[in-house]
């Protein structure tokens, strides 16, 4: 009876599977950590005493599980991050979620930045909704901003809560795939099957109905949460886009993350088109599939970062419910490549409605 | 013989020697990769705060009840990694019933409780039926099960999900106030608050300890786990023990989001915590199936977890790193620990021989052989 | 060999062995169970290290480090328990972990046969291992090692698993390796074979090695004295005690195996109060069958067993325990013992539920020790506390242990398979003494066993089994050895399915 060594031989197995649940994000995280390395070791010196630069503000960022290089959502808030660092002199500093981890674990990370000196901590998604709105509570003079979420829970006097209609944007695509198939047949792929997710979902079936109301659409989630490696696993989205592709779709719209990258690869493969998410895919996906990227949803979180840290430069602290919808510019269809150049009108015909009210697109299934 | 210092520094060192190898690998792995070490060291050996404290503390009791779960199919020589989908499950059964809020305050954690453990026990006992009905290892089953725990929680989350306006979290319904745990004021200086659920750990870590070391069944538990066929021989009705055992430890498990459904997050949703069955396997291994041992681990490996969260921002470095430092303090345990039993049987068996010996010598010269 | 020395933790350790053999010559060595034989044929195969003495082969002097430094310099093991593959072919046996020799085609078939011819083993390459019986294992084995180039062969126990006809056959195989030139070092405690077949003898006695002397000029006697140092315990038993009184009974137990083949057959036994009944066979016959059956362990496919005149037929392992039946296991480190607990909790272990271990449902872990304590005195275990590990103790000390376990709760009828196998001489005649005691205190003892002499010293009446079925009674005052031995072969033509066939039943 060597009970250790069955153990052992069982640890590896747990490993694994451990594995299996994050391998894809924490090697994105390390990607990320490699990524900003430089940029946070030189800051981690000033940390501690107060970051060196023109501006005054002092601002904190908290990713989600992914975080910078993740090539989607925690990319775009870093984008608007790093806009707004270039343009105002100051050097931010980032942490990012690990996977597993429970509210306390958000809380500790916001309590450590606020512990840290930062007077601006923007916390990327919508787990961390419940600890931004004790750690605000708790530190009145902190001014915080929460991306997805605009719940009670996170409500505060000194909260900002920055959320996108990605439903509104997803119609427009949804819209685009349903004019551009020419199989009346297309796809969606969700990363995690979340409620965030179903927005996108919700809007782009919405919009390929409006176009063609009988048209086919097959949808699917890479991964059931807890288990959130469906936002960064390219394999999964690969697998489930070729799916689609051998169904007879022509078109196939990812709100992957990371995971999207395996959907472009189908759609070369299967010379089909893709549909990007949240950043114009068509410009920063690897390039040898740059060119089947029909048109990407642009969720504009980069914006929404810019202009809430632009505000704070200027001497104005945002705070309450801040919604960036399809009237604000928060989202929108990309025309990069101009493959859509001949829908152009149509799309912005649906633009308007929407825009004037006229269309409301569900943001459920 | 029971408390000779000798074995005594052994038992000790085994963990300690783990630690620093632990130390060692990773400070190589740091420096290989261009990190800063001592930065690194600095902010995993700094002095916790308050707050922090409380943090660890409650981290720990959450990983303590995973790893009790654990360590009550290890000492039957099973292996219970399905501890990880067994709380889940569980824990999703009990937000469910606690968030209707049929009973009142404290009674409806009490219902909720039992009902966790239902719910822990009756997922834990396919793999129990599965290994005694069909032979199929625990460990296949229970893996294949946290797979389709997954999938069945979030396929009924999404639908008993309650809507909350402006939230992109999906969640049970709240649980009523009345039945929220507020927790205990116990680290001087600290805003937040110990789980009050702190107590089930305590009692959890007690019952394992008199169950186990007192009782005829926690015997027969052990003889299996140390030789199955001489307990077959001793008239364990092996097969009924197993059924027992993964059903308690799946039970046990059932626990484990008690403290964070009651005291943290009111309601179990996609934010919910997991992965705590995995750990739970490496505490109950770092201490040694001991009620005591486990406890002193999971507060280490609460340290950590705790400690890691400000390596990112204080030393640029992401708190992955301290994943590793885990695992190497695992892998390392594994070794010593094997290499220190080794050590004992030998050093026992020596003292034995050279004990009769003298005793012989003294005795009757032409004495037997021992 | 000069001076060898090996501490070896707590059990039998080898003090200043020496010997010398010679070349071409079959070398005996004997002793005792227990005596230190096993350790010293490890630290001559470099599976263990001596802590001090030489090795020297051909003037040479070795340092062997693991088996594989033992065949570069030429010595080969045939073990006891054989390490073949059945599912392979004797071919894909011998070339396992031996590829870079002949490769595994044409050229090893072709060594195989050279090998098989030239020692006369009669070994075909191309049989499944599966189907050969237990003698040709044997020379597959023997075959594998001189593949290797082995020119010093080891054989532990070899006869142990062999029927008599085998044994001629392969002390036949020695010679001829011996004419060859090899060497054979040849170990068992069986005299009359060692006598047969040695050129040389070394007795081996607790460890170190008493004399080397020539089979030409002693006999039986004086070799087992040497072995155990005194005269010979002898396991006679006294007057008979015998009642009427039946205290157990199986009436025609059958036990279905796979293919077809019955592991028992229509096995009847009364046991009386005060009778020692002895079952002899071939290891593999159904002994460890019947045990498990009447303990429980086994339902019978057919027939009942009484205890008294209660049937338990049905009842589960620790029912039986709890009613009276007391269990000495054949392999105490597997079933009698749980190795890393203390001798504390072992002496619970199969009384989990009986007074003075236990009370209600809680462990009576003071009652349990002072018991304990009191067991260690009245059976002489000899052990400095109850708290060291019952691995750490001497298999006879073991043994002891589990006597005055089983002893400590009034059974009414004691199984006992191979009580004495693995223990020292003094653990021997005293747990023969026990049995002894048992029987006159009217205990039934159904005794098990490979040693016959010990049967038939101890038993009131034998029953030989053979396949499965009981086929044989014998007085013990009128009988002897060799009768036994052709019963316990089916060569005395009571048993006349295949009377030479008798590998098949061997396991």
């Amino acid at each position: 009876m060597r009970p250790l060594l069955k153990v052992a031989a069982a640890l590896s197995v747990g490993t694994m599977a451990l594995a299996g649940c994050g391998s894809s994000t924490s090697t994105e995280s390390s990607s990320s950590a490699a990524g900003s390395g430089s940029a946070s070791a030189s800051s981690s010196e000033s940390t501690s005493a107060a970051p060196a630069g023109d501006s005054k503000l002092m601002v904190g960022i908290a990713y989600d599980v992914g975080g910078r290089g993740d090539q989607s959502f925690n990319d775009a808030a870093a984008a608007g991050l790093d806009k707004a660092a270039g343009e105002f002199g100051f050097k931010p500093q980032e942490a990012t979620a690990v996977n597993d981890e429970n509210d306390a674990a958000r809380e500790e990370r916001l309590n450590q930045l606020v512990d840290a000196g930062f007077t601006h901590i923007i916390a990327v998604g919508y787990a961390y909704a419940g600890s931004v709105g004790k750690v605000a509570k708790e530190n009145p003079d902190v001014h915080f901003a929460i991306i997805d979420d605009d719940s009670d829970d996170s409500k505060g006097d000194n909260v900002a809560q920055l959320t996108f209609a990605e439903n509104e944007g997803s119609f427009l695509v949804g819209a685009a795939a349903a004019l551009k198939s020419k199989a009346g047949h297309i796809g969606f792929v969700g990363g995690v099957n979340v409620q965030l997710i179903n927005k996108f979902e919700a809007g782009y079936v919405a919009g390929a109905k409006a176009v063609n109301p009988d048209i086919k659409i097959e949808s699917t989630y890479l991964t059931q949460p807890p288990d959130m490696s469906g936002f960064g696993d390219p394999a999964k989205g690969e697998t489930a886009a070729d799916g689609m592709f051998q169904k007879g779709a022509d078109i196939v719209y990812h709100a992957a993350g990371g995971s999207g990258g395996g959907v472009f690869a189908a759609a070369k493969k299967a010379k089909g088109w893709a549909i990007g998410v949240d950043k114009d895919q068509a410009l920063i996906a690897e390039p040898d599939v740059r060119d089947v990227i029909l048109t990407s949803m642009l969720k504009k979180l980069d914006v929404a970062v810019y202009e809430y840290l632009k505000a704070a430069q200027g001497g104005e602290e945002k705070s309450g419910k801040i919604v960036y919808d399809l009237k604000a510019g928060g989202v929108d269809y990309a025309t990069t490549g101009g493959h859509i150049d001949d829908i152009k009108p149509k799309l912005d015909e649906y633009k308007a409605k929407i825009v004037s009210g006229e269309i409301k697109v569900p943001d459920e299934m | 013989m029971k408390l000779d210092p000798k074995r005594a520094l052994m038992t000790l060192a085994a963990p300690v020697l783990a630690l620093l190898i632990a130390v060692v690998l990773t400070s190589l792995v740091l420096f290989a990769l261009g990190d800063p070490v001592r930065d690194v060291w600095i902010t995993m050996l700094s002095a916790p705060k308050p707050r922090q404290i409380t943090n660890i503390v409650n981290g720990a009791i959450v990983l303590y009840l995973s790893a009790i779960a654990v360590a009550v199919g290890f000492r039957m020589n099973l292996f219970n990694i399905g501890v990880d989908g067994q709380y889940r499950v569980a824990a999703f059964a009990a937000a469910i019933f606690a968030g209707q809020g049929w009973l009142p305050g404290f009674l409806n954690i009490i219902v909720a409780i039992l009902i966790a453990m239902l719910a822990g026990g009756l997922w834990a006992s396919i793999a129990a039926y599965l290994k005694v009905k069909r032979g199929v290892s625990e460990v296949i089953s229970t893996i294949m099960l946290n797979a389709i725990a997954t999938g069945v929680v979030a396929w009924l989350l999404n639908k008993v999900a309650v809507k909350v306006k402006g939230s992109n979290a999906t969640n049970t319904q709240e649980i009523p106030e009345s039945s929220q745990l507020e927790g205990f004021k116990l680290i001087p200086g600290a805003n937040n608050r110990i789980y009050t659920l702190l107590i089930l750990a305590i009692i959890v870590g007690f019952l394992y300890w008199f169950i186990l070391g007192k009782t005829r069944f926690g015997f027969d538990l052990r003889a299996t786990g140390r030789s199955e066929t001489a307990a077959v021989a001793s008239g364990v009705k092996v097969p009924r023990m197993v059924m027992t055992s993964m059903i308690a430890s799946g039970a046990l498990a059932g626990l484990v989001g008690m403290p964070l459904l009651f005291g943290l997050d009111h309601s179990y949703g996609t934010t919910f915590q997991a992965g705590l069955g995995f750990a739970g396997i490496g505490i109950a291994l770092l201490g040694r199936n001991h009620p005591v041992g486990i406890a002193l681990a999971a507060l280490l490996w609460s340290y950590l977890d705790t400690q890691s969260n400000a390596l990112q921002i204080r030393a640029g470095v992401a708190p992955e790193l301290v994943n590793i430092i885990q695992g190497i303090i695992l892998f390392a345990i594994v070794i010593a620990y094997e290499l220190v039993r080794r050590a004992d049987i030998r050093l026992e068996q020596s003292k034995v021989a050279k004990e009769l010996a003298a005793q012989r010598a003294v005795r009757t010269p032409e004495g037997a052989q021992a | 060999m000069a001076g060898i020395t090996k501490r070896f933790p707590g059990v039998v350790a080898n003090k200043d062995i020496a010997f010398k053999v010679r070349r071409g010559t079959v070398h005996a060595l004997c002793g005792e169970n227990g005596a230190g034989k096993s350790t010293l044929m490890k630290i001559l195969y470099g599976v263990q290290r001596p802590d001090e003495g030489t090795i020297t082969i051909e003037g040479n002097r070795v340092d062997l480090h693991s088996p594989a430094d033992a065949i570069k310099v030429g010595i080969g093991m045939v073990f006891q328990h054989f390490m073949l593959a059945d599912n392979l072919t004797v071919l894909e046996n011998v070339v396992l972990g031996a590829e870079k020799l002949h490769g595994i085609g044409g050229a090893a078939r072709t060594e195989i046969k050279r090998i098989s011819k030239e020692y006369g083993l009669r070994v075909n390459p191309d049989d499944l291992v599966a189907d050969l019986g237990v003698g040709d294992r044997q020379r597959v084995e023997i075959l594998k090692v001189l593949y290797r180039g082995a020119r010093i062969l080891i054989l532990d126990e070899p006869t142990a698993v062999l029927v008599p006809q085998e044994v001629e056959e392969l002390f036949g195989n020695l010679r001829e390796l011996k004419a060859e030139g090899l060497t054979v070092l040849f170990i068992s405690h069986k005299l009359d074979e060692v006598l047969s077949v040695a050129d040389d003898i070394t007795v081996i006695r607790r460890g170190t090695t008493v004399a080397t002397v020539d089979p030409k000029t002693v006999n039986a006697r004086q070799l087992a004295e040497l072995m155990v140092g005194s005269e010979l315990p002898t396991p006679e038993t006294a007057e008979s005690t015998v009642t009427d009184r039946i205290v157990m009974r199986l009436t025609d137990i059958t036990l279905a195996g796979g293919e077809g083949r019955n592991l028992l057959t229509d096995v009847d036994l009364d046991i009386h109060a005060g009778e020692v009944v002895g079952i002899a066979g071939v290891e593999g016959n159904g002994q460890a069958e019947l045990v498990e059956v009447i303990m429980g362990m086994r339902e019978p496919t057919a027939g009942r067993v009484f205890l008294g005149d209660t049937d338990i037929s049905d009842w589960g392992v620790r029912e039986i325990r709890e009613a009276g039946v007391g269990y000495i296991p054949e392999d105490r480190h597997r079933h009698g013992l749980l190795l890393e607990a203390p001798l504390w909790e072992n002496r619970i272990l199969g009384h989990q539920t009986e007074a003075p271990n236990v009370k209600g449902q809680l462990i009576d872990a003071k009652a349990a020790k002072a018991d304990t304590e009191r067991i260690v005195k009245e059976y002489d275990v000899r052990t400095p506390s109850i708290f060291v590990t019952a691995g750490s103790l001497s298999g006879g000390n073991q043994q002891k242990l589990i006597v005055g376990r089983e002893m400590s709760h009034n059974p009414k009828v004691l199984v006992a398979s191979h009580p004495t196998r693995g223990v020292d001489v003094g653990a021997q005649s005293s747990i023969w003494d026990l049995i002894r005691k048992a029987r006159h205190e009217g205990l039934g003892v159904l005794l098990i066993s490979a040693d016959l002499e010990e049967l038939i010293g101890l038993s009131d009446t034998i029953k030989v089994i053979l396949r499965g079925r009981l086929t044989g009674e014998f007085d013990p005052d009128h009988v002897t050895s060799q009768d036994l031995g052709a019963a316990m072969t089916g060569a005395d033509g009571s048993h006349d399915e295949h009377p030479s066939d008798t590998t098949g039943a061997a396991r």
